[in-house]
């Protein structure tokens, strides 16, 4: 306990010198920027600037990279509010209370709820984050290559239920995202498969400049096609926080802030899910459900703490598992790795410092974050102002210099370009992308369990099925599927509506 | 009695399931083929296309899935129900000419002799005139409107080159 105390002093006070406090408020400010603008996404900032700090040293670098997350998350709320457009999808549930409070003249207000749920969201997510790590990757050191195969499985199949509106699509897409991982040279043998003789393909697909294309290329794809909405902003009041708002929504905070977390914690499903959740979760219990959609505090409080405290829960399987919850955190795991850090279960045993220096990066990005929502509302106004044919190539030059940066391939260009096609083409054919990005993250982890584990077991697939923590997960797995399909929910229905009458 | 419509049409999820079903064969047909590294050693079990057909396999499932279920669905409700998309769509024209101008540059600008800040500026000016240019015609602002993008252009290149390659010392193509 104080261990972690001493640990994690250590680690803001290593912060604690100009050039990082310097980088944190830049990092935070070009993350709130980020996700104001529609169409640009925190997983494209994140991957944008993993490129830009490739020479940094790594927890400098790092620290960058988590403030511009979290800056992304907490930038969205304020083109969903002043413009009713959310900046990042994770806000698309505060669309629904922030722009019918920003019509009612409290734009101000709004601005300031989200402010101080952001906030208190990220801090909540902190604490979690700094609490169950240790716990979780001592869990994981038990964890085999049986475990890794089904927990990667876990991770793409809850990805392509949760994160689209057709599970069907969102597993195909998983696949796809999997078959990708597969491209290259297998690790066994150092057999080329797929490569037909390329040797850039031989080598397989870069994780960055994949991403940078089926999440910025794609955008920007998408922002093209659709027209602009013209830009009108409503008259607002002080941005300040409320203290009452807080006070009086306690409860909706933690509830947000635990659901926001333990969404965060699924691998791959993404600050979106924990903001629809946690308002679904609000209203339910709220007094007011008719004011939700309407303007209500309780809603926007609940949506904007639930994706914020996403963030630092997303990151918590990166640490332990070396499974992202989130697409911006499998950009931030690739990150890490690219800056010699090795995330997954001996992360306590080789760098316990580094869980708490996480942890301090996070709560530099929230004091980061609460600066800007105190401060930027003006120059944000002028941000959003500008015309789309001005921001449109601009990003796209970061994005050609992006995935260009890593490696200094063109190879690593094109292959921004076709994801960003193959994004475009399963956003427009309503396929979720998220899931072809856990695929292709997790496909390599996916692969070595299963070849490792039927080494291991000379080819029997019992193993797989009979060690304690493999059977809860295929368990579960085998149940997630099960419940979408369609005879079986209705099974569940008649059942449910034989147990009424009893309990009644 | 409610309609039943859904985010795609059956006619949609029955092209992207066949698309899927044959690419999921492929990969299977490719995986096959593989060498099986016996000579090495290799068994059923750590053969290198074992992994990718398995994939293969239940892409080619899930496709087959979806073509079902798109056939089930069109025979309840038509093959072009769908939900209503209200999205607010540019004309195509204008999507073409930005993916091609996004092509030509990733592809013919950079990287192939041209400077990066030169073909930069070029892409980023020509991107903002064209796009822009009818709205200032419009208002009888063109010579203001090639004065805008070449400044976006020229300020762009410098700023990315010199963020880039002189504060970051990343290398630029």
């Amino acid at each position: 306990m104080f261990d972690g105390l001493i640990a994690f002093g250590h680690s803001i006070w290593s912060f604690c010198d100009p050039m990082s406090l310097g980088l944190v408020l830049l990092s935070s400010l070009v993350g709130v920027i980020i996700g104001a603008l529609p169409g640009l996404t925190a997983t494209m900032g994140v991957a944008l600037m993993t490129t830009l700090t490739i020479k940094m040293p790594s927890n400098q670098a790092l620290l960058v990279l988590v403030c511009t997350y979290v800056g992304a998350i907490y930038g969205g709320s304020r083109s969903a509010i002043l413009l009713n457009i959310p900046g990042t999808p994770a806000s698309a549930a505060s669309c629904l209370d922030g722009y019918a409070l920003a019509k009612q003249g409290l734009a101000g207000r709004a601005m300031g709820i989200a402010t101080s749920g952001s906030v208190l969201g990220t801090l909540i997510g902190m604490f979690f984050l700094a609490l169950f790590t240790p716990i979780l990757g001592n869990l994981a050191l038990k964890f085999g290559a049986y475990e890794f195969f089904w927990l990667a499985l876990f991770g793409v199949i809850v990805a392509g239920t949760l994160t689209g509106n057709d599970p069907l699509k969102g597993w195909i897409a998983g696949l796809v995202g999997i078959f990708t991982a597969a491209i290259g040279q297998e690790a066994i043998y150092a057999y080329d498969r797929f490569s037909f003789g390329s040797r850039d393909l031989a080598g397989g697909f870069q994780l960055v400049p994949a991403l940078v294309g089926a999440f910025g290329f794609a955008e920007l794809l998408v922002a093209v096609r659709e027209k602009a909405a013209p830009v009108k902003i409503n008259p607002f009041d002080s941005v300040i926080p409320k203290l009452k708002d807080v006070t009086q929504y306690w409860r909706t905070i933690l509830r947000s802030g635990v659901i926001g977390t333990f969404i965060g914690i699924l691998p791959g499903v993404g600050e979106d899910v924990a903001a629809w959740s946690s308002y679904a979760a609000a209203k339910r219990v709220s007094k007011e459900k008719e004011k939700f959609g309407k303007g209500s505090i309780d809603g926007l409080m609940a949506a904007e703490t639930g994706d914020n405290a996403c963030v630092p829960g997303a990151v918590i399987p990166v640490l332990t598992l070396a499974v992202p919850g989130s697409a911006p955190a499998a950009v931030l795991m690739a990150a890490m790795l690219i800056h010699g850090v090795r995330p997954g279960p001996m992360i306590m045993i080789e760098a316990p410092t580094f869980v708490y220096d996480v942890v301090a990066m996070m709560m530099f990005a929230t004091i980061g974050i609460l600066i800007y929502g105190l401060t930027l509302t003006q120059l944000l106004i002028k941000v959003l102002m500008v015309p789309k044919p001005i921001i449109l190539p601009i990003i796209f030059v970061l994005c050609v210099v992006g995935s260009y940066a890593i490696s200094q391939r063109l190879f690593d260009v094109w292959v921004m370009m076709g994801f960003g096609v193959l994004g475009y083409a399963l956003r427009r054919l309503k396929y979720p992308v998220a899931p072809l990005v856990l695929g292709m993250v997790l496909g390599d982890l996916m692969e070595k369990g299963f070849r490792r584990g039927l080494v291991l077991s000379d080819g029997e697939l019992g193993p797989f099925f009979t060690r304690p923590i493999s059977a809860v997960l295929w368990v579960t797995i085998v149940l997630v599927i099960l419940l979408k399909f369609p005879i079986v929910g209705r099974a569940l229905g008649r059942l449910r509506g034989r147990a009424a009458p009893r309990a009644g | 009695m409610a309609t039943e419509v859904y985010e795609s049409s059956p006619r949609h999820d029955l092209v992207g399931g066949c698309v899927w079903t044959a690419f999921g064969c492929l990969i299977v047909a490719l995986s096959w083929q593989m060498d099986r590294m016996t000579q090495q050693g290799a068994t059923l079990h750590t053969a290198p296309g074992l992994w990718p057909g398995i994939v293969g396999a239940c892409l080619a499932a899930l496709g087959g899935i979806l073509v079902l279920r798109s056939w089930r669905r069109a025979q309840r409700i038509g093959w072009d129900a769908a939900e209503a998309d209200d999205t607010d769509y540019a004309p195509m024209s204008g999507f073409a000419l930005a993916a091609g101008m996004f092509f030509v540059y990733a592809l013919l600008l950079v990287g192939r002799g041209l400077p990066f800040w030169l073909g930069s500026a070029l892409f980023v000016s020509a991107f903002v005139f064209l796009f822009q240019h009818a709205r200032r015609k419009a208002a009888g602002q063109v010579v203001r409107g090639i004065v805008v993008a070449l400044a976006c252009g020229v300020l762009t290149s410098l700023a990315v080159t010199y963020v880039f390659e002189q504060l970051f010392y990343v290398r630029l193509p």
